[in-house]
């Protein structure tokens, strides 16, 4: 992160503007993760708002920092569990019996509970963790590749 | 009827795998490639599985992701649908596939971050056997475009090469391109038939047609679609980034990408235009077709003779062997499409094998440069056995299969020309066998100089390539001479089902639909008729032939003085010392023309032509892509013109 | 369908006309990398909005209960959203991606000017 001269640190109305906001943005995505299937939004729509909230991290607190606090290999793996999850979801039906993707398991609960959905809703939040993890490890790469990190940290996977 | 989840299983298991590596893969290099093989190769197995069902016995197999089948009429789900065209693309890709895999083993061993690699390989595949099953057009778009970011990724692989990156982003441009037009087709086809579905889009277009022809809105959308599909196997105007792809891509991946990437666009011509739009009995649209892939492949061996790097010369080749084939399936002949079919097969299996040959030589040597190479064989004669086998199967010498297929293409072009009397098949059959001389030239050039002749100082100590390489070469290689000598049997198991699916859209939409369907659209019914295949060819005699002049070969070179030639001993740069003085007397010019070449004075006589063709391909991304969108702009005016 | 809905809509057709054909002129035109890409996403947001109109013909909101619904009512085809949303999510990755070759491009050759990348020719 590049300072204008004399300037030693982030301004503190950003950090504090960032802190006050950073929660909220995370519960209002995880709630429109939770309950996709039920209502306006979904799994894609919330994991992009929830990973939103990694910009704000490194407008605050710059580029050090969110790197440290954030451990990109871990986000990688688990984007991968999250696509795994997906996957296994959709054989669920297979394995049952039925066609792939078939939505099983929705007797267990009343119409309009959030779970009440079956298999899409698992399958939601599944694409939720894919989509806040995947997003946020594209926000992330993207902004170290510009700040002129190591040369060699370009990842070129869509 | 189990066998009906097959084809969901092999796709999505090749996505699942590709996430596995991602997860396991990172820590260790075995686990990635244990992963990749098991993935590819239960891939393989469940697409043989369904050669019985499918091909032999002539089911059409549709699945209703989710169960969500038709309601009255209207087709709500995503559909797989895998008809004998389907699966005849499918077993390539997932043989091609398992090949790649077993290859890239010892292959990738000095390349770091191989999990990367293995991930979007995987992806690349689950994408290309997810395209040849899919029934749904929007299903089908999602599946070229992961296709091309998977290949553009492994394009970019090595990416502490520049020309890697300059030529994935040209790859990633031109494709973009591409992919927007397909999806717009697929918009104006929404709009038009309010409905995704192939089969049922098909209904609607074929009583389109029975009813005063298509609307504009069709002819638009046929036009865009076949310009994505034409940048998707890079024919003529679009099959720049391809040639400059291949030198810098890893080898492994350029197998594939020559082979299955590019054939994925011609199973998207063949799937538009025969069973969704049903155009190919308009002869405006068979000379549209067969024009471009004639000049794709002229222009594609014209270009690989001017080379002087082993992997871009063999790229130019695969532009011209996509030339021969889209020429047939333009032609709409029975016969053309069968040429075709059987093109697509042997030039997969070549084209991987000859690929394989110049990766094991680069692997083990480190160049690709013709003008550095020579004399391999000896130290490499596995190698060299198998790239002639390659060799003289893409130059079309019996009994190799490049000549079976190649006949039939002849033979095809041939009989159009009488049947229709237009002249202008009769000069795509001259052109097809002038293509064919010239790439027996290319290759007798390159065998020249990287086998034979006298081995340079620098790679006196070359070793033959290790045996998970050598594996799939000879698998491929003896598949090459087997497919030209018992086509017959190629042609009864897979091609015969695949060309009579094409033709019969009718039973495609029915066995989707419900029965009945097609016939209250009244789409109409193609004639597919038996076809009289190669009439005038025996591959066995022809077999016997080649065994009794191979012996007589052998026999004048054992009888002969048996001393070698001597190592070249040179100061020089390599590319300077051999073959230096040339009788012409003619030093290097520049380096495109050079003394080394064996066909000099060839291209001497020509040099205008070669000239304005090399500078032609600028390299330029930005001349490219004017390229591009001048001939989208050409075919979007002509389709609108000519096709009623 | 009024009269209005009818010009709303070809305005709509005409825009997304106009967004693909500047696309493809950014695209063949500027020798900018960043441009080109640019040009690649104005073509989708042209594609994107065509998709959309084409589901528009001048109805409600697809959301309601089976009370609510009668016969001969009109409602917005929900399947080119669904589409739209993918074809967004798949224009972002191809920028996510092309953008990161222009860094790692920027990086080797020291220019983004297309004219001057051109080692892979001939």
């Amino acid at each position: 992160m590049k300072f204008k001269n004399g300037i030693k640190e982030k301004n503190i109305i950003v950090k504090c503007g960032a802190d006050a906001i950073m929660p909220f943005s995370l519960m209002f995505g995880f709630y429109i993760i939770c309950f996709g299937t039920i209502s306006p939004g979904g799994g894609f729509q919330g994991g992009v708002i929830v990973a939103a909230a990694c910009i704000l991290l490194y407008l605050a607190y710059g580029h050090k920092t969110t790197t440290t606090a954030i451990n990109e290999e871990f986000i990688r793996v688990n984007e991968a569990i999250g696509a795994v999850l997906y996957v296994l979801l959709g054989f669920c039906g297979l394995f049952i019996g039925v066609r792939f993707c078939e939505n099983v398991f929705y007797e267990f609960f009343n119409i309009g509970d959030p779970l009440s959905a079956g298999t899409i809703t698992y399958m939601s939040y599944a694409v939720g963790y894919k989509v806040l993890t995947g997003v946020g490890f594209l926000l992330l790469l993207m902004i170290g590749t510009l700040i002129g990190g190591d040369d060699d940290e370009e990842e070129v996977e869509a | 009827m189990s066998y009906i989840h097959f084809p969901v299983i092999a796709v999505m298991g090749q996505f699942l795998a590709a996430f596995l590596v991602a997860i396991f893969g990172s820590k260790s290099r075995k686990a990635s490639q244990a992963i990749t093989l098991i993935a590819s190769a239960c891939a393989f197995v469940l697409v043989c599985l369904l050669i019985k069902p499918v091909a032999l016995d002539g089911q059409i197999i549709s699945y209703w992701m989710g169960n969500w089948e038709p309601v009255s009429g209207y087709a709500i789900g995503i559909g797989y649908e895998m008809d004998a065209l389907g699966l005849f693309f499918a077993v390539l890709v997932s043989f091609i596939i398992l090949m790649s895999a077993i290859y890239s083993l010892r292959y990738l061993e000095h390349d770091e971050a191989v999990d990367r690699y293995y991930t979007l390989f995987l992806m690349l595949s689950g994408s290309l056997l997810g395209l040849v099953m899919t029934g749904d057009l929007f299903n089908m778009f999602i599946m070229i475009e992961i296709m091309t970011f998977s290949a553009v990724g492994l394009t970019a692989f090595r990416n502490y090469i520049p020309e890697a990156l300059e030529a994935a982003m040209k790859y990633l441009v031109i494709g973009s391109v591409g992919s927007s037009m397909t999806l717009a087709g697929v918009a104006l086809l929404y709009a038009q038939t309010h409905t995704l579905n192939m089969a049922q889009v098909a209904a609607k277009i074929g009583a389109m047609q029975a009813s005063g022809g298509l609307t504009p809105t069709v002819v638009f959308a046929f036009g865009l679609m076949f310009v994505g599909f034409g940048i998707k196997s890079f024919m003529f105007p679009f099959h720049t980034p391809v040639a400059d792809a291949h030198p810098v891509a890893p080898t492994s991946f350029s197998m594939v990408f020559s082979t299955m990437v590019i054939k994925a666009g011609v199973y998207g011509l063949i799937r538009i235009a025969y069973i969704v739009f049903q155009v190919m009995d308009k002869s405006s649209v068979q000379i549209l077709i067969t024009a471009f892939g004639c000049v794709t492949m002229f222009l594609g061996v014209t270009m690989a003779l001017a080379q002087h790097d082993f992997k871009r010369l063999l790229a130019f080749h695969s532009i011209s062997q996509i030339g021969y084939i889209i020429t047939a399936l333009g032609l709409g002949t029975a016969l053309g499409l069968t040429g075709s079919l059987f093109h697509v097969m042997n030039h997969t299996l070549f084209k991987a094998l000859l690929f394989m040959c110049a990766g094991a030589v680069l692997h083990m040597t480190g160049s690709k440069n013709l003008d550095e190479l020579g004399g391999l064989s000896k130290k490499m004669p596995h190698t060299t056995i198998c790239f002639l086998i390659a060799a003289f199967s893409i130059a079309g010498i019996p009994p190799f299969n490049g000549f079976a297929s190649k006949w039939m293409i002849y033979q095809a072009t041939y009989e159009k020309a009488v049947e229709s009397g237009n002249f202008f098949y009769a000069l795509v059959t001259v052109v097809a066998v002038v293509v064919s001389v010239l790439t027996l030239a290319s290759f007798i050039k390159v065998t020249m100089s990287v086998f034979f002749g006298q081995l340079p100082e620098k790679y006196k100590d070359a070793k033959e390539a290790p045996a998970s390489m050598l594996i799939p070469m000879w698998i491929t290689a003896i598949l090459c001479l087997g497919t030209g000598v018992l086509y017959q049997l190629v042609d009864r198991t897979l091609t015969a089902p695949a060309v009579a699916a094409s033709l019969t859209p009718a039973n495609y939409v029915d066995k989707m639909m419900g029965s009945g369907y097609a016939a209250s659209f009244s789409v109409k019914d193609a004639v597919a008729t038996a076809v009289q295949h190669m009439s005038y060819w025996n591959p066995v005699l022809w077999l016997t032939l080649l065994v009794i002049v191979m012996l007589g070969v052998f026999i004048v070179i054992l009888s002969g003085d048996n001393e070698r030639g001597p190592v070249l001993k040179t100061k020089e740069p390599v590319a300077d010392g051999k073959y230096a003085t040339f009788f012409s007397g003619e030093k290097y010019r520049h380096s495109h023309m050079g003394g080394s070449d064996l066909f000099w004075g060839f291209k001497h006589d020509m040099k205008p032509y070669f000239d304005f063709i090399e500078e032609k391909h600028s390299g330029v991304l930005t001349d490219y892509t004017l390229w591009t969108i001048v001939a989208m702009a050409v075919i979007v005016v002509y389709t609108f013109v000519f096709v009623k | 369908m009024d009269a209005t809905i009818h010009s709303v809509l070809s305005v709509n057709y005409v825009a997304a006309i106009f967004l693909i054909v500047l696309g493809l002129y950014t695209v063949v035109a500027k020798t900018n990398l960043i441009k080109i890409i640019l040009g690649l996403s104005i073509i989708d947001y042209g594609i994107n909005l065509f998709i959309v109109s084409t589901g528009f013909n001048g109805g409600t909101s697809p959301q309601f209960t089976l009370s609510e619904l009668f016969s001969g009512q009109y409602f917005v085809d929900p399947v080119p959203q669904a589409l739209t949303l993918t074809s967004i999510v798949i224009g972002a990755c191809v920028d996510a991606m092309a953008l990161a070759l222009v860094i790692a491009i920027y990086k080797r050759y020291k220019t983004v000017d297309a004219t001057e990348i051109r080692r892979l020719h001939g």
